[in-house]
C-alpha cells in the first residue's frame, strides 16, 4: 500500500541530509511537491504515479543542494548576519536573559551605569578646567611675564606682578616681543545719580590689551579710550547695571569722585578666562599723574601680558630676557620669564600675587586617574558577573549549535548582547549625568552643562572615548562566553544532566582583588583628605579669626570710627591696620640691621597697624611687649624674621629702612608666627610697624559671640554717624577663610563621593559574585545542612573566599594609599601625619562592608530548607 | 528544445517577468514558465529555489511566508524596486541580442536573394 505522507517524509530527508537547506527551505520544497501532486491527481493520475512524477520533474537533488550551497557560502558574511533575521532572534534571547536573571542583570547595569556617570562628570570637570583661555585667538603666542627673586635663606619666590617699566621694555629691547600690555587692579566706587557703589573688579590697562587678549568690544571705539584719559570701558553686565535702558557710549559716570567717559562696551568676561573683570580703566592715566612713574622697576605691583612673533621658540626667547629688570634695575634679584596664557590657570607653581581664578592641575590629574579607576572597576563589575553567568548559558550554545549555528554566529550573539547592555548603561548615564549635574556644580563651583561635552573637542573625545569604552567592556564581558562556550562540543553539554563548565575563577579572583585595592586605596585618600582638611581648619595659625568683622574706611576718619565703636555693646575691641591678615603682600629687601651681612639681599613682608590689632586679633607676645598708643619709630617683628635676622637679643635692636633710610626704628617685641598667607606656604619673616595717624584703613572688630546678629546693626549706626556720605560694605574674616580653602573643602566632598561610589560598584560586583556561588552550591549547602553544618559553618564556608580576596587586596592598597597620600601632603607647609589608623580604618570599612555585602546571600542560602535545596533540579 | 545554457541564462529575466506582473510562490512559477514555454525549456522544478533564493540574496526579490485558512502556507516572493530596475537592465540586453540576431539573419536573407 503506498503512502503518500510517509513517501513525502522520506523524500524531504534527502534535504535534510545536506547542511545548505535550511528548515524553511525544506518546507517550501514539501508546499511545492504537495502542490504538484495535487494538480496532478486532480488530473486523473493515482497517488503513486502523481508523487514519481512530481519528484522525477523536480530532478535531483545534488546540483541543487550545491547551487543552494553557493548562496549559503555568500551569505556567511558579517553584514549578511546582522541583516538577517537571526539578529532579532539575539534581541529576543537577550531581552529574555535580562529578564529571567532580573537581579544580575540589574546589579550589571547599574554599577556599569554608575560607572560611566562619574566618568562623564570627571570629564566635563576636567574638560571645563582645561578649557581655560583657550578662547584667546592669539594663545600660543600670548604670555604672562612672572618673576623669579632670589632670596637669601629661602628658596626661589616666584612672583606673578611685575615693575611699570618692565612692559614698554621688554617691545623695546627685543624685536620678537611685538605688543605688551599691563593690567593693574582696581576697585572705584560708582556713582551715578542715586547709585553709589564700590565696585571690585576693576582693571587699569594699555589699550593694547583688548588687541592681545581676546576680550571682543561690542561697540565703542578704542582709539578714544587709548586717547583719553579719564576713559572706561564696561562690560555688558555693568552697563546694563547703570544704563539700563540707555546707550552708555559716551555717558559721564563718576568713579571714586573723578568723572570718567564710557567708550566702549565689552562682551562680559567668559567664565574660562583667569582674569575676571567688569570694567577697564586706561593705565596712560596712571603713568601721565608722574613722570617717574613709567621707569619704574623696583615696586612689583602689576600683571604684564606680551604677544610675541609667530615664529619662535619659547626657551630662547626665555634665556634672551631674563634679565630684563637686571638691566634696567642694578643690584635686583629677580630674573623673568614668560608663562604661556593658557597655562596660567592650571599652573603649578605657587605665584605670589596671583590672580583669583585658578585651578589645580593636581585634582585634574587625580579626578581623571579616579574617573579610570571607577571606569575599570564598574567593567570589571560587567565582566565578572558575565563571565559567571555565562555557564547557565552552555544548554543554550549547545542547541543553537545542533541546530545549525556556526561559531561565528555565536561569538556575534554574545557580543551583541554585551555590547548591547553596555549601550543601554551608557544612555541612563548620560540621563543621570544630567540630573546629577545641578548638584556637582554647586560641588565643584562651576556652572558646566553637559552639552558643552558634545559641543568641545575635548567633550567630542571624551564621549567617543566612553562609546569606545562601553564597546570593549561589552566586547571583554562578551568575548570570554562567545569564545569559550562556542568552542565547546553540543554533545559534552547535552548529554550530561549537570552542565559542567570549566571553571575559570581565577581571572574573577584577580579582577575583584584589583577592584578593592582601588576602592580602598580611594577611602585612604577620603579619610586623609577630611583629615587634612580638618587640620587646616582648626589649627594654630597664630590668630582667632572667628568673631572678626572688618572693613575699609577712609582713612582720615578711621581712628574716629574704631574709637566710636569701641564703647559700642557686644564690641570687645576693634584694632587697625593696612592689610587682611591672610593676604599681607607687600614685601622689600631693602631693610637694614646691625650685623647683617650686606652682600646678602633677605625679602621681608611688613604691613602697619595701630596698638589694638594685636589685642583685636588674639595674637601673642614671645618677647618684648605690643606698641603703646604714643610709639614711634618702632617696630615688632615675628619669630621667623628674628630667625633670619640672626639677633641674639633683638628688643632694642635698630632697624633701618622701615620709616626713613635714615632713621632707626627699635625693636620693641616679637610676636609669635601667625599665617599671613595660605597654609601651602610657611610662615614668612615679617615685620610690623607702628601705623602714623591717619595711615590705617581696614577696621577689625571682634564681638561677642552673642552680638553676632545686632553688630550688624551696631555697626551700620555708627557708619553712618562718622561716615553720612559713605556706602558700608563689610565682611566676616572667618568667611575669607573658608574661601581661601574652597578647592580643598570641594575635593574633600567630591574625593568623598567618589570612594563611595567606587566601594559602592565593588559591592555590587561581590553582591553578583557571591549571590551567584551560593545558587551555583545551592544542592551542596543543602547537604551540609543535613550532614548537620549550623548556619555559622556555612556562613563561614561561603564568606571566607570572598572575604579572603578582600583581605588580599589590602596588601596592595595600603602601600598605593600611603605613597599618594604623603605625595599629596607635600603641597602643605603644614599637613597632618598620616596615622596608622587612617589605614586600619579604611581596612576595616572595606572588610565590614564586603562582610555585610557577602551576608545577605550567604545567611540567605544557609538558612534555606535544605529539603527545596536538594530536590530542586 | 532549448539548450541547457541558454535556459540559464534566461531564468533570471524569466522570473522577475513573472514576478513583475504580480506575487507568486515557487510552484506556481514554474507552472508559469512550462505554460509559456509550451515545454520547450526542460528546467527541473528544484532548480527554480536556488536561482529564487539567491535572487532574494542579491535583493532583487523578498520572500515572505502567507498562511491562509484554506490552502497551505505558501512561500510568496514579491519583486524589489532593485529587481525591476534589474529587469529593465536584462530587457535591454535581450532585446539587444535580438535585434543583433535579427539584423544577421535579415541581412543574409537578402545577400541569398
Amino acid at each position: 500500500m503506498f503512502d503518500l505522507d510517509q513517501s513525502i517524509k522520506e523524500w524531504l530527508k534527502l534535504f535534510r541530509r545536506h547542511p545548505a537547506f535550511g528548515h524553511g527551505s525544506v518546507q517550501e520544497m514539501e508546499v511545492h511537491l504537495r502542490d504538484h501532486i495535487d494538480d496532478l491527481i486532480s488530473a486523473g493520475k493515482g497517488e503513486k504515479e502523481a508523487f514519481e512524477l512530481a519528484v522525477s520533474e523536480f530532478g535531483e537533488i545534488r546540483p541543487m543542494a550545491e547551487e543552494e550551497f553557493e548562496n549559503l557560502r555568500r551569505k556567511s558574511r558579517f553584514i549578511s548576519i546582522s541583516h538577517s533575521s537571526l539578529f532579532y532572534n539575539y534581541l529576543k534571547s537577550a531581552t529574555r536573559n535580562i529578564k529571567k536573571h532580573k537581579l544580575f542583570s540589574f546589579i550589571n547595569l547599574l554599577g556599569l551605569t554608575m560607572g560611566l556617570t562619574i566618568v562623564l562628570l570627571i570629564g566635563l570637570f576636567v574638560s571645563d578646567e582645561l578649557s581655560f583661555d583657550q578662547f584667546h585667538a592669539k594663545k600660543d603666542r600670548i604670555y604672562r611675564v612672572v618673576e623669579n627673586q632670589y632670596y637669601e635663606g629661602q628658596e626661589v619666590f616666584p612672583v606673578a606682578v611685575t615693575p611699570t617699566g618692565l612692559g614698554p621694555a621688554l617691545v623695546e629691547t627685543y624685536p620678537e616681543v611685538l605688543n605688551q600690555t599691563r593690567v593693574s587692579r582696581e576697585v572705584y566706587t560708582f556713582e551715578l545719580g542715586e547709585k553709589k557703589i564700590r565696585e571690585r573688579g576693576g582693571v587699569m590697562v594699555d589699550a593694547t590689551f583688548f588687541e592681545i587678549l581676546s576680550y571682543p568690544l561690542l561697540r565703542g571705539d578704542l582709539e578714544k579710550f587709548d586717547k583719553h584719559l579719564n576713559s572706561l570701558i564696561l562690560c555688558e553686565a555693568m552697563a546694563e547695571k547703570y544704563f539700563p535702558d540707555e546707550d552708555p557710549i559716551g555717558k559721564t559716570i563718576s568713579l571714586s569722585g573723578e568723572e570718567y567717559i564710557i567708550y566702549g562696551i565689552l562682551k562680559d568676561i567668559p567664565r574660562n578666562s583667569h582674569l575676571q573683570f567688569k570694567y577697564a580703566t586706561n593705565f596712560k592715566k596712571y603713568v601721565s599723574e608722574n613722570s617717574d612713574r613709567a621707569n619704574n622697576f623696583s615696586t612689583n605691583w602689576l600683571y604684564t601680558y606680551v604677544e610675541v612673533v609667530e615664529d619662535h621658540q619659547l626657551d630662547s626667547l626665555n634665556s634672551k630676557v631674563e634679565h630684563t629688570i637686571k638691566d634696567n634695575n642694578e643690584g635686583s634679584v629677580t630674573d623673568i620669564y614668560f608663562q604661556p596664557v593658557p597655562e596660567i590657570y592650571l599652573g603649578t607653581v605657587d605665584f605670589v600675587v596671583e590672580t583669583n581664578t585658578k585651578g589645580e592641575m593636581l585634582y585634574v590629574k587625580v579626578f581623571s586617574m579616579v574617573a579610570i579607576f571607577i571606569l575599570l572597576i564598574s567593567c570589571i563589575n560587567f565582566m565578572n558577573l558575565s563571565t559567571a553567568r555565562s555557564t547557565n548559558r552552555a544548554k543554550e550554545v549547545g542547541l543553537r549549535k545542533t541546530i545549525g549555528a556556526n561559531r561565528t554566529q555565536l561569538i556575534f550573539q554574545f557580543l551583541s548582547e554585551s555590547i548591547l547592555l553596555s549601550l543601554i548603561a551608557m544612555v541612563f548615564a548620560v540621563i543621570i549625568a544630567t540630573l546629577m549635574l545641578p548638584s556637582f556644580n554647586e560641588i565643584t563651583h562651576k556652572e558646566m552643562e553637559i552639552n558643552s561635552l558634545i559641543g568641545s573637542d575635548l567633550g567630542l573625545k571624551l564621549f567617543l572615548g566612553l562609546l569606545i569604552s562601553a564597546l570593549i567592556t561589552g566586547l571583554i564581558a562578551g568575548s570570554y562566553p562567545a569564545m569559550y562556550l562556542s568552542s565547546i562540543q553540543p554533545t559534552q553539554i547535552l548529554s550530561s544532566q549537570v552542565v559542567i563548565v570549566k571553571k575559570r575563577f581565577g581571572l574573577r579572583r584577580t579582577l575583584v582583588v584589583l577592584q578593592f585595592m582601588i576602592s580602598v586605596s580611594l577611602i585612604i585618600g577620603t579619610i586623609v583628605v577630611y583629615q587634612q582638611l580638618d587640620y587646616i581648619r582648626n589649627m594654630d595659625i597664630g590668630f582667632n579669626k572667628e568673631n572678626i568683622i572688618y572693613l575699609d574706611v577712609t582713612r582720615k576718619k578711621a581712628r574716629l570710627f574704631a574709637a566710636e565703636m569701641g564703647g559700642k555693646p557686644g564690641v570687645v575691641s576693634v584694632g587697625l591696620s593696612n592689610r587682611h591678615p591672610a593676604y599681607i603682600l607687600s614685601s622689600s629687601s631693602g631693610f637694614q640691621w646691625p650685623g647683617k651681612d650686606l652682600e646678602k639681599k633677605f625679602l621681608m613682608h611688613y604691613m602697619s597697624m595701630d596698638e589694638n590689632y594685636f589685642p583685636t586679633m588674639e595674637m601673642r607676645m614671645v618677647e618684648g611687649r605690643n606698641f603703646f598708643h604714643t610709639d614711634t619709630l618702632v617696630v615688632i617683628i615675628n619669630e621667623r624674621a628674628l630667625a633670619m635676622m640672626d639677633l641674639e637679643n633683638p628688643i632694642g635692636k635698630k632697624l633701618y629702612g622701615a620709616y626713613d633710610d635714615s632713621v632707626a626704628a627699635t625693636i620693641v617685641g616679637v610676636v609669635k608666627d601667625f599665617n599671613f598667607k595660605s597654609v601651602h606656604t610657611p610662615v614668612e619673616p615679617l615685620l610690623v610697624f607702628k601705623g602714623g595717624p591717619e595711615s590705617l584703613g581696614m577696621v577689625f572688630i571682634k564681638y561677642e559671640n552673642e552680638a553676632r546678629e545686632s553688630i550688624k546693626g551696631t555697626i551700620d549706626g555708627v557708619y553712618k554717624d562718622v561716615f553720612p556720605d559713605g556706602d558700608l560694605n563689610f565682611y566676616f574674616l572667618d568667611d575669607d577663610f573658608d574661601e581661601l580653602y574652597e578647592a580643598e573643602e570641594a575635593t574633600g566632598k567630591l574625593s568623598g563621593y567618589f570612594a563611595a561610589f567606587a566601594i559602592l560598584i565593588s559591592c555590587l560586583g561581590l553582591f553578583g559574585l557571591v549571590s551567584y556561588a551560593a545558587e551555583q552550591r545551592v544542592r551542596e549547602i543543602g547537604i551540609r545542612k543535613v550532614y548537620g553544618a549550623s548556619v555559622r559553618n556555612l556562613f563561614i564556608l561561603q564568606a571566607y573566599d570572598f572575604i579572603r580576596l578582600v583581605v588580599l587586596s589590602l596588601l596592595f592598597s595600603i602601600p598605593i594609599g600611603w605613597y599618594a597620600m604623603s605625595d599629596w601632603l607635600e603641597n602643605y607647609a603644614y599637613r597632618v601625619d598620616l596615622s596608622i589608623w587612617v589605614f586600619m580604618g579604611s581596612a576595616l570599612i572595606a572588610i565590614l562592608i564586603s562582610i555585610l555585602t557577602v551576608s545577605y546571600q550567604t545567611i540567605r542560602s544557609a538558612l534555606r530548607n535544605p529539603a527545596d535545596a536538594i530536590r530542586s533540579i | 528544445m532549448i539548450s541547457k545554457n541558454l535556459t540559464a541564462a534566461s531564468t533570471k529575466p524569466i522570473i522577475l517577468g513573472i514576478l513583475k506582473q504580480g506575487n507568486s510562490y515557487g510552484y506556481l512559477i514554474i507552472k508559469k514558465v512550462k505554460e509559456l514555454s509550451g515545454g520547450s525549456m526542460e528546467w527541473s522544478d528544484g532548480m527554480l529555489y536556488p536561482v529564487l533564493h539567491r535572487l532574494e540574496k542579491d535583493k532583487l526579490i523578498q520572500s515572505k511566508w502567507t498562511m491562509s485558512d484554506n490552502a497551505r502556507p505558501r512561500k510568496y516572493y514579491r519583486i524589489t524596486e532593485a529587481g525591476k530596475k534589474a529587469l529593465a537592465e536584462e530587457k535591454k540586453q535581450w532585446l539587444q541580442i535580438n535585434a543583433v540576431l535579427n539584423e544577421i539573419w535579415d541581412i543574409k536573407t537578402s545577400r541569398i536573394l
